[in-house]
């Protein structure tokens, strides 16, 4: 009896592990196909179409029925929407994890806390109407312009980075030992300049781990941006005017672009950019924490 | 945590012109991080409060549970919220299982090894997959090689792979909550790994694990990017717009809005864009509540302790 009990809970063990080495091997497969199907349709327009990628990336001419695949405005957009977000949401939020690890007592962080999470939930769709109704009639009162484009996308963008940011690195800044703290209370050193001198480049790699995040959000957030970038194909001449993203234009144009034409498959190309530069976002992440251990 | 360490700055042995600046710069950054993180509190309060007042006018049972218009005034979102609700119960039923077995795997099997830095690798690869470009890919998959067209189906498949990830991680956290007595305490009874799983480790971290569950649902309900392309930005037209067919298009609560702005043609676009975006503000408010409320009771219940 005690023998077939046992048998059954070896048995059980193998099936079970068969389960969990499956469920596991799921996520090496899907990034592998994901990658796969990407790589195959996003160079469709270049093997297929014959058209150049010297031309795809640095022409600024769009036209997809007129067979323009110009796509310089929607990656200069995109990288000027994301370095706005991270040159005020990155400081922004490693000062506000700084403030969560060093600074709130317990009370505050807990009354704190839950709403950086509601912040997170909220849909990006959420935020890009809050952006398109509050946001760009504001810019365009106090700038005397038209109101959507690169500057409501940045302060979008910015707002939806900082509870990544925030979180990431406030865990990295606990994670510092604190000897660290005390030795440099010991020597003399205000709050602040062990926070500035002390932590912050205790934490580096972990902040970096958050910037990079953070930066990984921004480029690849599409309608909170799309709602409000204003969507011109043009390389916008100032924060203030009209511009586009790459995941903004993906979404404007997909629904008008046939299928097997080479219109689709310039924004499936535009989608494989963006795919490499979250990739190679994933490589660098790799490398700072390498750097800490 | 450290501030009980280097609570007090001015304690320290300063004096003079130079202390005092430093003591200055100490209080403008104190202050300056007390700013910034209280107006990040605020402009949340003042993003939900806008939204209300926005909103409110366009809530009526007539909007919630009505049929959406194509040409006329007056269209409801009845059949988005519960396509929302359809194609969450659909990604958690793929999601859930994959997840938390593979977390499962990596917390409490894989030893350090090839297996599973690849299977961290790709988590983390996977969770920096943008969602438009997620959305690209099951259009590639679902609709251009099935033939799917937009689908129900379609769209909760891309969503499980845009979430693995996150369930994943929170399946991780809330196991190596567990202390590490429970599982030699099952060994030790002769449980078997899986035995010690299923009746002890998992049950035990039962309560962050719904949390976190409840807390990624919340996502799921808000996608949008993904969704367009996969499971269409229209309702279906068939015997009834409440469609449990997953071979059926179904547009979401999040998309309706997104098409709402885009391209609606009825008159009262901007009442009902107002309408959907209290609502889905008040579902995500709503996970965050129920996943607290409901992580702290099963955490009672199956360890008797509060968390």
């Amino acid at each position: 009896m005690v023998g077939v009990r046992a048998n059954k809970a070896h048995r059980d063990e193998r099936i079970a592990l068969g389960f969990l080495v499956t469920s596991s091997a799921i996520f090496v497969i899907a990034i592998a196909l994901i990658l796969a199907f990407l790589a195959v349709n996003g160079t469709a327009l270049f093997y297929q179409d014959h058209y150049s990628p010297i031309a795809f990336l640095f022409g600024s001419d769009w036209d997809g029925f007129g067979g323009k695949f110009g796509a310089a405005p929607f990656i200069v957009g995109s990288l000027v929407a994301t370095g706005f977000a991270i040159l005020v949401g990155g400081p922004l939020g490693v000062a506000i994890g700084l403030f969560f690890s060093e600074l709130a007592p317990k009370r505050v962080a807990e009354a704190f806390k839950p709403a950086i999470e509601v912040l997170v939930g909220i849909p990006s769709i959420v935020y890009g109407w809050i952006g398109l109704t509050l946001l760009v009639p504001l810019i365009a009162r106090v700038f005397h312009a038209e109101g959507d484009g690169l500057l409501a996308a940045g302060i979008v963008l910015s707002i939806m980075i900082l509870p990544t940011v925030i979180s990431l690195s406030e865990d990295a800044l606990k994670v510092v030992p604190n000897a660290l703290r005390e030795g440099s209370a010991a020597l003399g050193a205000t709050r602040w300049e062990t926070m500035s001198r002390v932590l912050v480049p205790a934490a580096s790699s972990g902040l970096a781990v958050a910037i990079i995040l953070g930066i990984a959000r921004a480029i690849g957030e599409t309608l909170a941006v799309q709602l409000v970038l204003g969507n011109a194909a043009v390389i916008p001449g100032s924060l203030l005017t009209p511009a586009a993203a790459l995941t903004s234009e993906i979404v404007m144009d997909m629904g008008d672009a046939p299928e097997g034409s080479a219109f689709r498959h310039a924004l499936f190309t535009m989608a494989l950019l963006l795919l490499l530069i979250a990739m190679c976002l994933i490589v660098l992440i790799r490398l700072a924490l390498r750097k800490r251990s | 945590m450290a501030s009980v360490v280097a609570a007090k700055p001015a304690a320290a042995p300063l004096s003079g012109d130079r202390a005092r600046s430093r003591r200055i710069v100490d209080r403008i950054a104190t202050a300056s991080l007390w700013t910034a993180a209280s107006a990040v509190v605020a402009m949340l309060i003042a993003f939900v409060i806008y939204v209300f007042v926005q909103g409110y006018s366009a809530i009526s049972w007539h909007f919630l549970t009505g049929y959406p218009q194509s040409a006329v005034a007056g269209g409801g979102v009845g059949p988005e919220i519960f396509n929302s609700f359809y194609i969450l119960l659909l990604t958690l039923c793929f999601t859930l299982p994959i997840a938390v077995l593979a977390g499962v795997f990596l917390q409490e099997y894989a030893g350090p090894g090839r297996f599973r830095d690849l299977v961290q690798f790709s988590a983390e690869s996977l969770a920096t997959v943008p969602s438009i470009v997620m959305g690209l890919f099951g259009l590639i998959v679902f609709v251009q090689l099935f033939h799917w067209h937009f689908t129900a189906l379609g769209g909760a498949l891309t969503l499980t792979l845009l979430n693995l990830p996150a369930m994943m991680r929170v399946t991780q956290e809330s196991l190596a909550g567990v202390p590490n007595t429970y599982r030699e305490a099952s060994m030790a009874l002769g449980a078997t790994k899986w035995q010690s799983v299923l009746r002890a480790i998992l049950p035990s971290a039962i309560g962050p694990l719904t949390t976190g569950v409840v807390l990624v649902s919340g996502r799921i309900f808000g996608e949008t990017a993904a969704l367009i392309f996969t499971a269409g930005s229209s309702v279906s037209f068939g015997a009834s717009a409440y469609d449990f067919n997953p071979f059926h298009t179904a547009e979401t609560l999040a998309v309706h809005l997104y098409s709402t702005q885009r391209e609606a043609l009825v008159p009262d676009a901007t009442q009902i864009a107002n309408g959907s975006a209290l609502v889905l503000l008040v579902m995500v408010l709503l996970f965050n509540v129920v996943a607290r409320i409901v992580g702290r009771q099963l955490t009672q219940r199956f360890t008797g302790k509060a968390s």
